[in-house]
């Protein structure tokens, strides 16, 4: 039953965050690697191939798959939201599951068994069911009681961002009072034959904002966020302030030269959520290591903030990219960094680049008070996207 | 709030292609693209009534990428590798980026995998939120024989696409429906 929309939407807040990637499993093991500022990248036996341009990858430990997995995507997602889902039992205890919906953000679902299929290899139906993101979607809402609105976005590099603000407008609009949303991907032959193809991954490992940056390195990781009506959380949760969107309308693989895409999706950021340039505490960036997207980034930061750009950084040289997962394991990022009151630094940063603003975080730091943390995304087909959070 | 008003839909299907002539990239493009830019050009829409920034596009994708992942996963063991050209194309958002790209919008995006049912309900949210002045909505229905032979489908290759606005002309949006866009494309031409 629909609710009807009050004049002024309800806030969203954070109950709940459960994430396993290349630094290991579970929340804290995310902290961990942010305050010693460690990279979860190395090498991997299972790209260790002259197909690929690097086997130097941010892979979860391979223990945690079943041997020869097939389902290693839903194992990834299902793993982050049973975490997430624990940290969040006590507000969700009250909700029906009627009025729980959830969002799966991926680019490529199951990908593991369009390799298989095509290969001959044993493939279960679950498996090739999951090829498709919606249906993943719905197994995992049907497995983790979530009896409302369930949705997969799949925006390139840009999903889990987008799949937060679908998550936020859904509590929004009353169809639902928590959502869980859920950002997955896998490292598969199919995504690093991809990069490979493109040339676009750093032999030796991605260095973000770096000047001797030449590339990214692919990554997995699931990560979830419970997001809840304002009401069922103490006071002192996080919240979702605002978000913007925008598109480059300028090349289907590369960013605009100028930042100017990116730029445009900040400034509708801090409109919606009411708050001036100088208000923003942290930005975490998109931060690829590759030079086109880093360039652009900085550019689009000098933009909006000018000489006067928040401290910033990028989580990339600890995780890899992501994917599908990014928005939402680098949000989580964000949450931590606002519940410690702590600047996150960029691993495997040397020197930085010429053109990025003086304030990127090399090392983690402790601060007085973060209020305000931005987070930025950037992907192909030109999709740009910014969300902030704010301290309750 | 402004009434939101159905301007205008179109639909095509693969054996519209032969027709096409939408410019010398056109032909690099996968399958679903095409047909996306196809029948966002046969909408008619003159794009410069609103300002760029304000025109949004939605797009859901029955089967995702799917057909194009097929297809750049068959080129796996080529000489040189598979196709850089076809792997841009394993994202069912690169359909956004090329009608963004051929029509300069800059506007906010939203990209889901799976039925119709979602595209217009949130297409009209962005209208009613104010992230947009307008809205460009499009469902591909595009899975291959070899992707339909994986999720156990039939092969199909077609896309409905509609542009919705704020006020104008056309027919009014219900507050609220429960229905999928094919429906109102069907409605909207009867």
């Amino acid at each position: 039953m629909r609710e009807p929309t009050p004049t002024t939407p309800p806030q969203v807040a954070i109950a709940g965050c459960g994430a396993i990637s290349a630094v290991g499993c579970g929340v804290e093991a995310l902290r961990s690697a942010l305050r010693a500022n460690a990279s979860g990248l190395r090498t991997s036996e299972r790209f260790n191939s002259p197909r690929f341009q690097s086997c130097i990858v941010g892979a979860v430990a391979e223990d945690f798959f079943e041997a020869d997995e097939n389902d290693p995507v839903y194992r990834l997602a299902a793993e982050a939201l049973r975490q997430a889902r624990d940290e969040a039992q006590t507000v969700l205890h009250s909700i029906p599951a009627a009025r729980i919906g959830l969002v799966l953000a991926t680019t490529k679902a199951n990908i593991e068994a369009l390799e298989r299929i095509s290969e001959n290899r044993p493939c279960s139906d679950s498996a090739r069911r999951h090829l498709q993101g919606n249906l993943l979607a719905a197994d995992l809402a049907a497995e983790f009681g979530a009896g409302g609105k369930v949705q997969c976005v799949s925006a390139a590099c840009v999903s889990g961002l987008s799949a937060i603000q679908q998550g936020a407008k859904i509590i929004q609009r009353g169809e639902a009072d928590a959502v869980f949303v859920v950002g997955v991907d896998h490292l598969s032959a199919f995504v690093m034959a991809g990069f490979t193809a493109f040339k676009a991954i750093d032999p030796n490992g991605c260095r973000p904002f770096d000047a001797a940056r030449s590339g990214l390195s692919p990554g997995e990781a699931g990560a979830a966020i419970i997001l809840v009506r304002e009401n069922f959380a103490p006071g002192s949760a996080i919240k979702i302030r605002g978000w913007g969107t925008s598109n480059d309308a300028n090349h289907l693989t590369g960013p605009s030269r100028d930042g100017s895409g990116l730029a445009l999706a900040i400034r509708i950021a801090l409109n919606s959520a009411k708050l001036l340039p100088a208000e923003i505490n942290y930005i975490n960036a998109h931060g690829t290591g590759t030079p086109y997207n880093d360039a652009m980034e900085s550019m689009a930061l000098r933009a909006v903030f000018g000489e006067a750009c928040p401290p910033f950084s990028g989580a990339k040289g600890m995780l890899g990219h992501t994917l599908g997962a990014a928005g939402v394991i680098e949000t989580i990022v964000c949450v931590l960094a606002l519940r410690d009151n702590f600047l996150p630094g960029t691993p495997r940063l040397n020197s930085p680049a010429d053109g990025v603003p003086d304030s990127l975080v090399r090392e983690p730091r402790l601060v007085a008070k973060l209020n305000h943390v931005l987070k930025l995304n950037t992907g192909f087909g030109g999709i740009n996207g910014a969300l902030i959070l704010s301290h309750g | 709030m402004d009434k939101i008003v159905i301007a205008a839909t179109s639909q095509v299907a693969e054996a519209d292609l032969k027709l096409a002539r939408l410019g010398s990239r056109f032909g690099r493009l996968d399958l679903m693209s095409q047909l996306a830019l196809l029948a966002v050009e046969k909408l008619g829409v003159n794009f410069d009534s609103l300002p760029r920034e304000r025109i949004a596009i939605c797009l859901a994708a029955r089967a995702g990428s799917l057909a194009t992942d097929a297809e750049f996963w068959k080129g796996r063991d080529a000489a040189g590798g598979p196709s850089p050209t076809l792997f841009a194309y394993t994202l069912p958002s690169a359909a956004i980026g090329e009608i963004a790209i051929r029509h300069r919008l800059t506007g906010p995006n939203l990209c889901f995998v799976g039925d119709s049912r979602d595209v217009l309900a949130e297409a009209a949210d962005l209208l009613r939120r104010g992230e947009a002045d307008a809205c460009v909505c499009v469902y591909c229905e595009v899975v291959s024989s070899a992707a339909a032979g994986m999720i156990q489908s039939t092969p199909t290759s077609n896309v409905s696409a509609l542009f919705l606005q704020r006020d104008g002309a056309g027919q009014i949006l219900p507050e609220e429906f429960d229905s999928d866009m094919e429906s109102f494309c069907a409605k909207f031409r009867a």
